[in-house]
């Protein structure tokens, strides 16, 4: 109702009541004229006197939070005429199950990713050693006993041994080394999206066929360190047949390593090369003893083994 | 009289909380007595106390009949939580778990981050998992309350 003369209008409440609108309305403060629907709700949900009754038990100073809450309980009736309240709380509780189950699943990703990361960080941290003591060629001949453990690569020092093995087959091995560095970091993205589902690339498809990714992403810790100790032991495997061969007749067998560590061929070939590398393993002395003495002068000649030479001999 | 006004009698029911309270004769088609039973007085009192017995019955008839149950109840723990509460009653609920929602997707948000350091930029579509609004779900009902500092499209406010 629009008093005359006067520049303010009835409030909500008084507009929908059809009264008068005093200046000493006491819902006039809360309920604007311009938003009619909002009284609408509070009076069909608690009723003018109810909230009257309402705001005489609170507060002065609380007055306008408790009719804001009034306001909103009513609308939430209003869009929710069966459950009321009860609707907004159990979505925001289901909400903050989710983001609760959520955070939990990223923390585990991220402790996940943390691992890969150390890991990658110590593999990184370790090959320095390892590529400078490859540059050592000829400090550190392999004797008898390095031979043997050699052969032997279920022990820690035979792993060592086989990295001295490796010298020979230095530039091949870096660029081994170099590739498996590279293809790591292919390596956790490409796990990254394979445990996402993502579409693998070619790149990752090099990843996907090895071995590591063979097993499961969240548990390929482990089964990295294996795979790694695995293709080392390959390589020396391999290395011990050709130990006593020529530097130049090595590049081609040193090529198939490459390739096969590559993964262009199926995991079949390299286990079956992996077999046939036992094979040499457990045949290496009489391989040794079988091998033509000018191809292990000219082996000697080129690595300087000359104590090697008098091992075979 | 005596045997209207009986609570054994096995012909009449006893009259529901809500006759007992407005002290009236609770009739065979008492919108009331299936869910205020005589044996919870107080559950009528709190509802009529805030509500008023005639808003309770208005919307009683605007739900359907198999919806009157959960409608109550709800009136019911409403009422009971602006008794306790007088300010903000069940309101004040609402906000305190809003809150915790913001609180959750902010340290999502963060976790999210660092994941992303890891997982370098190739894996910036993954962020879409798990940085989604939890408050602002398009399948649920986002909430706005007044103390809320989100703007919401289904804000409270709409007229």
């Amino acid at each position: 109702m629009t008093l005359k003369g006067a520049t303010s209008q009835a409030c909500a409440a008084c507009k929908y009541q059809r009264r008068k609108c005093t200046p000493e309305c006491p819902l006039a403060p809360y309920f604007p004229a311009d938003q009619p629907k909002m009284f609408q709700n509070a009076h069909k949900l608690f009723g003018v006197c109810n909230i009257l009754k309402i705001l005489k038990t609170v507060d002065p100073c609380f007055k306008f939070e408790t009719m804001k809450s009034i306001i909103c309980q009513a609308n939430i009736r209003e869009k929710f005429p069966v459950y009321g309240c009860w609707e907004v709380i159990w979505q925001l509780q289901y909400q903050i199950m989710a983001a609760e189950q959520e955070l939990q699943n990223v923390h585990k990703q991220l402790a996940l990713y943390r691992q890969h990361h150390y890991h990658q960080q110590q593999q990184i941290s370790a090959m320095p050693d390892y590529v400078t003591s490859q540059l050592e060629l000829g400090m550190a001949p392999p004797n008898n006993n390095n031979t043997i453990s050699f052969l032997n690569h279920s022990t820690p020092q035979s792993y060592d041994n086989n990295n001295n093995a490796i010298h020979h087959a230095l530039p091949v091995t870096q660029q081994q080394q170099q590739h498996y560095s590279n293809r790591s970091d292919d390596a956790y993205t490409s796990a990254y999206d394979i445990d996402s589902k993502q579409t693998i690339t070619t790149d990752n498809v090099l990843w996907a066929q090895n071995p590591f990714t063979n097993n499961s992403i969240n548990e390929n810790n482990d089964n990295a360190e294996t795979v790694q100790s695995q293709f080392g032991v390959s390589q020396t495997l391999a290395m011990g047949s050709e130990d006593v061969q020529d530097y130049d007749e090595l590049h081609p067998f040193f090529d198939t390593i490459d390739d096969r560590q590559s993964y262009i061929d199926s995991k079949e070939a390299y286990d079956s090369s992996s077999s046939e590398e036992s094979l040499k393993d457990t045949t290496q002395i009489s391989m040794d003893h079988a091998a033509d003495d000018n191809t292990l002068k000219s082996a000697a000649a080129c690595f300087s083994l000359t104590s090697v030479k008098l091992s075979v001999s | 009289m005596a045997s209207s006004s009986s609570y054994s009698s096995s012909s009449c029911n006893s009259p529901c909380a809500a006759c007992k309270f407005l002290r009236r004769k609770c009739m065979p088609d008492c919108v009331f007595a299936p869910y205020f039973p005589p044996e919870e007085p107080h559950k009528f009192a709190n509802v009529h106390k805030i509500f008023g017995a005639s808003n309770v019955s208005k919307l009683l008839n605007e739900v359907l009949p198999h919806q009157r149950e959960d409608a109550v109840n709800s009136l019911a723990y409403e009422a009971e939580a602006r008794i306790k509460d007088p300010v903000y009653g069940c309101v004040g609920a609402i906000s305190v778990l809003q809150r915790q929602v913001l609180r959750l997707q902010k340290e999502l948000d963060a976790t999210n981050a660092d994941l992303l350091r890891y997982a370098g930029a190739s894996c910036n579509r993954g962020t879409g998992r798990g940085s989604h609004h939890v408050g602002q779900n398009p399948g649920l009902y986002s909430f706005s309350s007044p103390w809320s500092t989100t703007d919401d499209p289904y804000g409270d406010h709409r007229n």
